[in-house]
């Protein structure tokens, strides 16, 4: 029995299978983005939600229907300039918690969120002076970590990878075009516009990338990437994901940063079978009619054991069973999807 | 004598003792401290990092839209509103 948690702009979902349909239970907490899902050490549910009004949050659950405000949630010091407009991950590191956010920076908690530290080497890199947002703002929003090593993106700067337990931080964006550089302009340090990222555990330096400027990969731990985009219709999107058994590829491609829709309105995963290096349509079970809609950075979620999800910026959710072969579209209709994740 | 203080519907979830609260104060940033002692989770929804009220939510003392230096007096009603910004 699968079951689905949906972070929307008005509240969250959680879709149930039942038979050969599926049970909706919400909206919780309505009124409120629910941007971020993820786990303690201990199994307790976490949602992020946040106001255009009244900042983040962060609620806890053991059943994924009761849930409680927790505590304290990451914020930014008492007379700093900077905002906590939103919560945009969680990741497990061993027994820490940590936490993306906009704007960018990473918090660590080691008591499953109740309390949070800013994790300094990250927040005052010394390139920070230079950080700018992208279209959906200055986000710490994806963390990967293996073999020691720590990866951040954060849009619209880049990658950093630390080799020291989240002390110093590198970027990492070789071979990657900047947002705000022509071709055979001097190369910048940060100014990338990293969308998502996804990694092999077994060789955690082996890093597949949605970027603003393209799809790219990395063999060496973010030390060079080179374009892989051949048999996809676009270059840009959001969508990057890697199914840990058979190594497959899954991204959603959409036309362009202007356009952010799939190109002739014709929705699709695309999938790739030989790390990137050619791709081709996913499976069978898609729509004829035009779908001009989007999928944002947070909006898909895997189980490593087949299953897939992905929900759309018009609030339709699509679901793949194994691993992109068929495709359904998901019955109910949500508000713009922020976040989804597979909960069981 | 204390001070009724009515906050929106949409912090029900982050509140442990409802909507309607009493708290005490001779202005408006000791009635909300009053308030945020037992509501710890209230002052980073109404404050932003700077301390100020946050740039969207609306305070009222007495039906008045007000600041953290507004006098309160005994048995005035403070009400907290979320702005119409938008649509």
């Amino acid at each position: 029995m699968m079951r689905i948690a949906v972070g929307t702009e008005k509240g969250a979902y959680l879709l149930t299978e039942s038979g050969s349909s599926w049970q909706v239970e919400g909206p919780l907490f309505p009124g409120w983005k629910v941007t971020a899902f993820g786990q303690t050490s201990n199994g307790t549910h976490l949602a992020a939600v946040g106001s255009n009004w009244f900042g983040v949050g962060i609620h806890q659950s053991e059943n994924l229907i009761d849930w409680k405000p927790s505590e304290s949630p990451p914020s930014w010091p008492a007379g700093s300039d900077r905002k906590m407009e939103q919560i945009w991950t969680f990741h497990n590191l061993g027994d820490r918690l940590l936490a993306g956010v906009a704007q960018a920076g990473l918090f660590s908690s080691d008591d499953d969120g109740m309390t949070w530290y800013p994790v300094e080497g990250l927040n005052e890199h010394p390139t920070r002076g230079a950080w700018h947002p992208g279209a959906g703002g200055l986000c710490t929003h994806r963390i990967l970590d293996g073999a020691g090593t720590t990866w951040v993106a954060i849009s619209a700067v880049g990658v950093f990878r630390s080799d020291d337990d989240g002390a110093t931080w590198v970027p990492k964006n070789d071979g990657v075009p900047s947002v705000d550089t022509v071709e055979g302009g001097k190369r910048p340090e940060i100014g990338y516009c990293v969308h998502g990222l996804a990694h092999d555990p077994e060789n955690p330096n082996r890093i597949w990338r949605q970027d603003h400027r393209g799809v790219f990969r990395t063999r060496d731990g973010g030390d060079n990437w080179e374009r892989i985009e051949d048999g996809l219709p676009a270059g840009f999107g959001f969508v990057m994901w890697r199914d840990r058994e058979s190594g497959r590829l899954l991204t959603v491609p959409l036309e362009s940063d202007e356009n952010r829709v799939p190109v002739d309105g014709r929705l699709r995963a695309y999938a790739s079978d030989d790390d990137g290096g050619s791709w081709s349509v996913a499976g069978t079970g898609w729509s004829d009619a035009p779908q001009f809609t989007g999928v944002l950075r947070r909006a898909f979620d895997g189980d490593d054991k087949g299953g897939f999800c992905f929900g759309t910026t018009g609030g339709k959710l699509w679901l793949t069973r194994d691993l992109g072969r068929v495709w359904q579209e998901l019955h109910p209709s949500f508000p713009r999807i922020a976040a989804v994740r597979i909960v069981a | 004598m204390s001070v009724t203080v009515r906050l929106p519907r949409l912090l029900d979830q982050a509140v442990a003792g409802g909507l309607r609260r009493q708290a005490n104060g001779e202005t408006l940033a000791a009635v909300l401290d009053s308030l945020f002692v037992d509501e710890p989770r209230l002052k980073n929804h109404l404050l932003d990092e700077s301390g100020r009220i946050r740039p969207h939510v609306l305070i009222f003392v007495d039906a008045t839209r007000a600041d953290l230096e507004t006098p309160v007096l005994p048995d005035s009603e403070v009400q907290v509103l979320q702005a119409v910004s938008g649509g």
